[in-house]
């Protein structure tokens, strides 16, 4: 990286955080803004010690908390914030890779102005906010548009009184994925335009009709951690979780039942089970729900059995497990992204009614806004008015529908239509590239701002290092331009003093408000900055009482999705890695294997293996999807998971712009989708397509091997009923051969020669030995920690190129084997591989330079300065968590450098940036080991279990991964690592893992 | 040589007389013609293309190669075991043949040494091509530094390096002293720079009794030191998968299997280079045919024993009852690399089969096209005992495919480029067939008498 760090720049990072910094290991408060040399150092910045700075993760609604880690001045991995309500110190894949973001290389480095040749040149701020004060001048201020994605705080705020001011009511607020349907189904259940929160924690009974909760729906970290509460097995209990869904998403792979109804009969598979309890009368249903009662008559099991292709009987049988309760169901996801969705929704929210869960496992009034109250239709709206030249000026901030808007809006189009484009994109997207002026917005680490996922609940973001480029934050910009513009502009945001007011300033007025609203009584200062140490001020909001407007059954009349004889049905679905589109230029999401299929770089299209073979299709084939709309060509993936009358893609990847690592990769599948909005305001993520082989084909970019498990018990699980009985480690069962005498009395005095081993050397235990207990019934397989690995160690990206070939660096694998299918219910099961840390490591001594050894505290300790690369120890690692170094992804201007400036501002000081022809593997992160016995050192203490968490246990959403201390007796790995459940994978090559993993429990009908 | 036994008694007629000898080895010397020539500058032309591709892959990383993990060692450790059992029968047909006295051997021999010596540079290579960090090669070798750093002595593959050194050293020096002889005859026979380098080469040599004694006694006490050599050598070479916990590697019958294989690999690649040589060189009085029959039944038995454990592998992977070797077992003979299995088992164990015939074993284009089908059976070999053990190990998520790639396959090439430049070079300037040791078998001369 010599290239990328000389002497100047890193003294010049030093100092960055210099202004402020007050507390060494909380969270700085102050503005950090000047840059102060070295010569006299500054004495809260100790170089080597990192400072963390709390605020709050922008990649989706949720609103999760974050502590930024910065060393030397710039920001190098998040953290899960643990004060922060919703996230409880846990982050997700995408929030692991927002850093990348920040650093991106084809971030807008500065402001840009389309010339008369259509191309952008570099001007300056002043210049650009003059152009936008010069194109605002005269302008009839209903002519101005803004167009924000999810903004709810004081920049929504700011946006609405700036337009305001200019006489404009046009503040647009749009996501790709709006819950529209939901919400208009609450408004005819029950007159609320709002979305309740569901109380995952409470319900032992969770049903889902295709809302993917564990990926993209609402809030996926806070559902994951209550998920697990209640379905994790814990103490012989545990819940159970049935998902409706045509395709098995991630979280139907958490389900302990996949009920692939067809698409668009999950709405019917609802009212049925409705039926069934009102029928039955198997719950308190409150009384008003009699209304339903002649919209139920024609949803009998039978019926909806015959829609949904799925058993009657099991339809009754889910009823009455689902009135057992406490349960929730659930709409959302997949599952209303259909033309009639908002039928579904409210099918669901009836079966929640009759099942007397409103209140109290779905709460309203908590507010949760997980896309800001945005529609689809406001866009359409917003279209309509350009193309009508309604709209003169128009303002783009962290919205791209010309990319992930149906694309028969044709956005582009409509935009050519208005005379001046404003886009404050922090990236060049397509939209970014059809604008006539970028004003660059700060990452959401430099900026000044605040977020509120839902009512009560106030984030804030705090600038956490110096811009890495000539930026500036759009909030500043309004105001600069108000200045620039005069007027009532003016007047109102920049007052007497020209220079003072600033987008903080404006932000800390607001604050003041938010102050009184939370009844705190301390000096503004000392609430700010508490707010800021803690990311933000909550309170719990008061659950409002919902009952059933008249006419309410009216929304139940449903119109079943039916494709036309001989089409499939395409469903088009967010990917939990790249969203909408927006990761698609984070090298790390691209590279990071989804979680359902193992791709990565780029889209597919998910077909069942009849319906494949019915086509004439193999895997890798490249297919054109025609649906009335558009055609895409895509590569196939054929998976089992899925209808045969039902073909899957992702969304988020075919970039035409939106930098190097997005663009021109997969297709778009919005290019499917029809643009006219539905009944309920949405989109139709359904389309009704054909396919066709074009008699290419490629090698597929996915990081899985095999999908079976080869009976090797390494992904193990046993039915809830075998667990409360005792009956643990079903999988040996299966080891049919019974062991012969002989055999057994050799095994018996080998053992006894462990056993006198145990009295000296290693075997004794007396040191400490670092182990990992991982539990496969709260994992979920979202793949949080692997990006949280990237992050942590330096993994570099290799490129779709040589995942082809298997040559990813990924430390941390979460492999996801298939059992069943056919004739049996499919079943997925994850198990996260990691480096097991061998106790009789079958790497270390076929190292002919001790490059691998073993640490005295048992690890396997991996020195990369002595390696020379013979790969011996991959070879002879049976786990296969060993990694190469094929090339040089460090070295600049090699083919496949991964850390183009500034990205390598992320790189771990604490960690070494391997070379080439080196082996590199997971050492339980032993730089956070010895980090924190240097601290406990320092200070004196013993160190205590639960002071080290590795990456991966860091941001696990679930926390299904505990590290600690194996010979202590009292610490949680322990007392993990001996419950009856738990095993090592690969028990029988007598290699002593460190990991143990707990085994699956699936709650299980037993036939 | 004295302690060489005599031949079964030979007419007089057709044999050569001593002065025939000399005239006829030496005569292997002369001039190149064209065709010499057109074949050097073939091999280094590919010699060359072998060299661009290595700095290609020491320039770019060891990525340029087609390693797919968890193939982690692919063409490079291939072409090593496949060089260093090339080697072996060169060894054996010297060193322990000479023990034995079995007088067939001095007729092929030399031919066999220079192999020998040849291939193991060869295979001498392929460790340090295939590592990470070829810069840091020396690390694999003990030597006392200030770092206080050690070499494993654990490690199958340090013992290799001493095997592979130890090779070298004691067949380099057992070819060089058997040469002095023969040396110090050309010596007096050639003008130019050539006889400087034989002036040098010869160490001396006057032919005196004390010389020849003393001669004697380093020749056999250096055969008696190289035979276990052919043994050891490519046990050691075998734990480097043996001694692995990799199924389909973890078998105790790899030594003897690993032996046999490098024993009838060596025979073939003996064949394939003495049937052009004898041919181009006009031996075919020296090289006779039943010199090929005794190689080709040597073929026969080592080609049955390698078939032998191909069966025995096959029936442990069944009778240890473990399913994940039986699973690797399987998929060695039709998994994705069923091509290969097949391609060796048919060429080595099928093929062989046709030498029980007499007619065949005295049939000089068949054993050379049998000999070609044996290299490639026994390349293959160990490509699919390396890659498909790897491609398919414990972890089902973690299997893949591997495909060499140009670097791969111009690399091996071009490791065949450099083992024939030598032996083209070696053939020009030194007697490819022993003088010394074929005059020994040719029975007393009456009427003339023995010159040089």
């Amino acid at each position: 990286m010599s290239d990328g760090m000389n002497r100047r720049k890193f003294l010049k990072v030093l100092g960055v955080t210099g202004g402020g910094a007050a507390a060494l290991a909380g969270c700085s408060t102050d503005h950090v803004e000047k840059l102060i040399p070295y010569l006299v150092p500054v004495e809260d910045q100790i170089p080597g010690i990192a400072t963390y700075y709390a605020s709050t993760c922008r990649e989706c609604a949720a609103g999760c908390g974050v502590h930024v880690k910065v060393r030397e001045g710039r920001a190098i991995k998040l953290e899960g914030n643990p004060d922060n309500p919703i996230n409880q110190g846990r982050l997700c894949t995408r929030a692991q890779t927002a850093l990348q973001g920040t650093y991106n290389p084809d971030r807008m480095q500065g402001p840009m102005a389309k010339g008369a040749d259509g191309t952008f040149k570099p001007i300056s701020w002043d210049d650009a906010i003059a152009k936008v004060a010069t194109a605002l001048d005269g302008v009839s201020g209903d002519k101005v548009w803004f167009l924000t994605g999810n903004e709810r705080g004081s920049f929504a705020e700011l946006v609405d009184e700036w337009l305001r001011a200019l006489g404009s009511s046009h503040h647009v607020t749009w996501e790709a994925f709006s819950y529209e349907a939901a919400r208009y189904a609450n408004r005819a259940l029950f007159g609320l335009d709002a979305l309740p929160t569901y109380a995952m924690d409470q319900a032992k009974y969770v049903l889902s009709f295709g809302a993917d909760f564990l990926e993209t729906w609402h809030s996926p970290i806070e559902y994951a951690r209550e998920f697990t509460a209640s379905h994790a097995f814990q103490n012989g209990k545990m819940g159970r979780f049935v998902h409706v869904e045509p395709r098995m998403s991630l979280t139907g792979m958490n389900a302990d039942e996949w009920l692939p109804a067809a698409a668009g009969s999950e709405g019917a598979v609802a009212l049925a089970m409705a039926n069934v309890i009102m029928g039955e009368k198997l719950s308190a249903t409150p009384a008003d729900a009699r209304r339903f009662e002649d919209a139920l008559k024609e949803y009998t099991p039978e019926a909806a059995a015959a829609r949904s292709g799925l058993d009657a009987d099991t339809i009754r049988r889910v009823a009455r497990e689902f009135a057992a309760g406490p349960s929730v169901a659930l709409p959302g996801g997949v599952g209303t992204q259909h033309p009639d969705a908002h039928a579904t929704a409210a099918a669901v929210m009836v079966l929640n009614y009759v099942a007397g869960n409103i209140g109290k496992t779905v709460v309203f009034g908590a507010g949760a806004t997980p896309a800001g109250g945005s529609a689809y239709t406001d866009l359409v709206n917003l279209v309509e008015a350009m193309n009508a030249g309604r709209v003169q000026v128009l303002f783009v901030h962290g919205a791209n529908p010309v990319f992930a808007a149906p694309q028969a809006l044709k956005v582009a189009d409509a935009l050519g239509k208005v005379k001046f484009k404003v886009s404050f994109a922090r990236f060049m997207d397509e939209t970014a590239a059809d604008c006539d002026l970028i004003l660059p917005d700060h990452d959401p680490y430099e900026q000044w701002n605040d977020f509120e996922p839902r009512d009560g609940v106030h984030l804030l973001q705090q600038p956490v290092m110096q811009p890495v480029f000539t930026t500036r934050q759009t909030g500043d910009v309004l105001i600069d331009v108000a200045r620039e513009v005069g007027g009532t502009l003016q007047k109102q945001f920049a007052p007497a003093s020209p220079d003072a007011a600033t987008y903080k300033d404006y932000l800390q007025g607001r604050w003041k408000t938010i102050q009184r609203t939370v009844g705190n009584h301390d000096p503004f200062d000392t609430f700010w900055r508490n707010a800021l140490k803690q990311g933000g001020v909550w309170s719990t909001p008061r659950a409002q009482p919902v009952r059933l407007v008249s006419g309410a059954a009216q929304v139940l009349a449903t119109a079943p999705w039916a494709p036309p004889k001989g089409k499939l049905t395409l469903i088009a679905y967010p990917s939990s890695t790249v969203y909408d589109g927006r990761g698609a230029n984070r090298p790390w999401l691209q590279e990071m294997p989804d979680p359902v299929t193992k791709m990565t770089w780029g889209s597919w299209v998910e077909i069942h293996p009849e319906t494949a073979e019915h086509l004439g299709i193999a895997e890798g084939d490249i297919v054109d999807i025609t649906s009335e709309i558009g055609t895409v060509r895509v590569q196939v993936y054929v998976y089992p998971g899925l209808r045969p009358d039902v073909v899957a893609m992702p969304t988020g990847q075919g970039h035409t712009a939106y930098g190097r690592y997005a663009k021109d990769r997969g297709a778009n599948v919005f290019a499917l989708l029809d643009a006219k909005a539905t009944v309920f305001g949405g989109v139709s993520h359904y389309a009704a397509v054909t396919l066709e082989g074009t008699g290419d084909h490629v090698r597929l970019a996915k990081a899985e091997g095999g999908t079976r498990q080869l009976d090797r018990g390494i992904a193990q699980a046993i039915t809830l009923a075998a667990a409360t009985k005792g009956d643990y480690r079903a999988w040996e069962a299966q080891e049919a051969a019974p062991i012969p005498e002989r055999v057994k009395a050799q095994q018996e005095s080998w053992q006894e020669h462990v056993d006198r081993g145990k009295d000296y050397g290693p075997y004794k235990l007396e040191t400490t030995r670092w182990g990992m207990s991982i539990d496969l019934s709260k994992c979920t397989g979202c793949s949080a920690c692997v990006t949280a690995c990237f992050a942590e160690n330096n993994l570099p990206v290799v490129g779709p190129d040589l995942v082809r070939q298997h040559r990813q660096m990924h430390w941390m694998r979460i492999e996801r084997y298939f059992e069943g299918g056919g004739d049996k219910p499919l079943e997925a099961r994850f198990v996260p591989m990691l480096c097991q840390q061998c106790g009789n490591a079958p790497c270390e001594p076929v190292c002919p330079v001790f490059a691998a050894y073993h640490t005295p505290d048992g690890l396997n300790g991996q020195v990369y300065n002595r390696c020379v690369g013979t790969r011996y120890c991959s070879n002879n690692c049976p786990y296969k968590v060993r990694y190469f170094n094929w090339f040089d992804y460090s070295k600049k201007g090699d083919p496949y450098f991964a850390w183009p400036e500034p990205m390598n501002w992320l790189l771990n000081p604490d960690v070494t940036v391997r070379g080439k022809g080196v082996m590199e593997k997971c050492t339980f992160c032993i730089q956070r080991i010895r980090g924190a016995q240097h601290e406990a050192k320092l200070k004196g203490v013993p160190l205590k279990d639960g002071d080290i968490l590795t990456a991966c246990q860091q941001t696990c959403p679930t926390e299904a991964i505990v590290f600690g201390n194996l010979t202590d007796p009292g610490s949680r790995v322990s007392l993990l690592s001996e419950q009856r459940r738990g095993y090592k994978v690969l028990e029988g090559l007598n290699t002593k893992p460190a990991v143990t993993y707990l085994e699956k429990v699936r709650n299980v009908v037993e036939a | 040589m004295a302690t060489t036994a005599h031949p079964e008694p030979a007419t007089q007629q057709g044999q050569p007389s001593y002065h025939d000898v000399t005239r006829d080895i030496a005569a292997t010397l002369g001039n190149p013609g064209r065709g010499y020539f057109i074949l050097m500058a073939f091999v280094l032309t590919v010699l060359a293309a072998g060299i661009i591709a290595l700095l290609v892959q020491i320039r770019y990383g060891l990525g340029e190669a087609g390693y797919e993990p968890p193939v982690m060692w692919g063409v490079y450790i291939t072409s090593f075991v496949f060089w260093v059992g090339i080697a072996h029968s060169g060894t054996l047909i010297s060193a322990i043949l000479y023990l034995f006295r079995s007088a067939w051997r001095t007729a092929v021999y030399r031919t066999a040494e220079a192999m020998t010596v040849f291939a193991v540079m060869t295979a001498g290579l392929f460790p340090l091509i295939h590592i990470g960090r070829i810069w840091y090669f020396y690390w694999l070798i003990p030597y006392p530094n200030q770092r206080g750093l050690w070499v494993n002595f654990k490690s199958p593959l340090l013992w290799d390096v001493f095997a592979v050194s130890t090779y070298f050293t004691v067949s380099a020096t057992f070819l060089f002293v058997g040469l002095v002889p023969d040396i110090a005859a050309v010596r007096d026979h050639v003008t130019g720079w050539r006889k400087k380098l034989y002036r040098i080469t010869g160490l001396g040599w006057r032919g005196t009794d004390q010389q020849w004694r003393h001669f004697g006694k380093a020749y056999l006490y250096l055969a008696a030191l190289a035979t276990p050599l052919v043994l050891s050598v490519h046990s050691v070479v075998s734990w480097d998968f043996a001694m692995s916990i990799v199924p389909g590697w973890h078998e105790t019958i790899f030594a003897p299997y690993f032996v046999a294989g490098a024993i009838y690999s060596g025979v073939a690649m003996v064949v394939t280079l003495l049937v052009p040589m004898r041919k181009a060189f006009k031996l075919e009085r020296y090289i006779r045919l039943e010199h090929f029959d005794n190689l080709a039944k040597l073929m026969l038995l080592t080609g049955m024993i390698v078939g032998y454990s191909y069966v025995v592998e096959w029936f442990m992977a069944w009778y240890s009852g473990n399913a994940v070797e039986r699973a690797s077992a399987f998929y060695r003979q039709f998994g994705s690399y069923w091509w290969g299995a097949w391609t060796m088992n048919i060429c080595n164990c099928l093929l062989p089969l046709f030498l029980w015939f007499k007619k065949v074993r005295n049939s000089i284009p068949a054993l050379f096209v049998l000999s070609l089908f044996v290299n490639l059976g026994m390349w293959m070999e160990r490509f699919i005992i390396i890659v498909s053990s790897l491609a398919h190990e414990y972890e089902p998520y973690w299997m893949h495919h591997y495909t060499p790639s140009w670097v791969d396959w111009t690399i091996l090439a071009g490791s065949f480029a450099w083992f024939f430049m030598w032996f083209l070079l070696f053939a020009k300037n030194f007697p490819t067939v022993s003088i010394v040791e074929v005059k020994e078998i040719i029975p007393f001369p009456r009427k003339e008498r023995a010159r040089a």
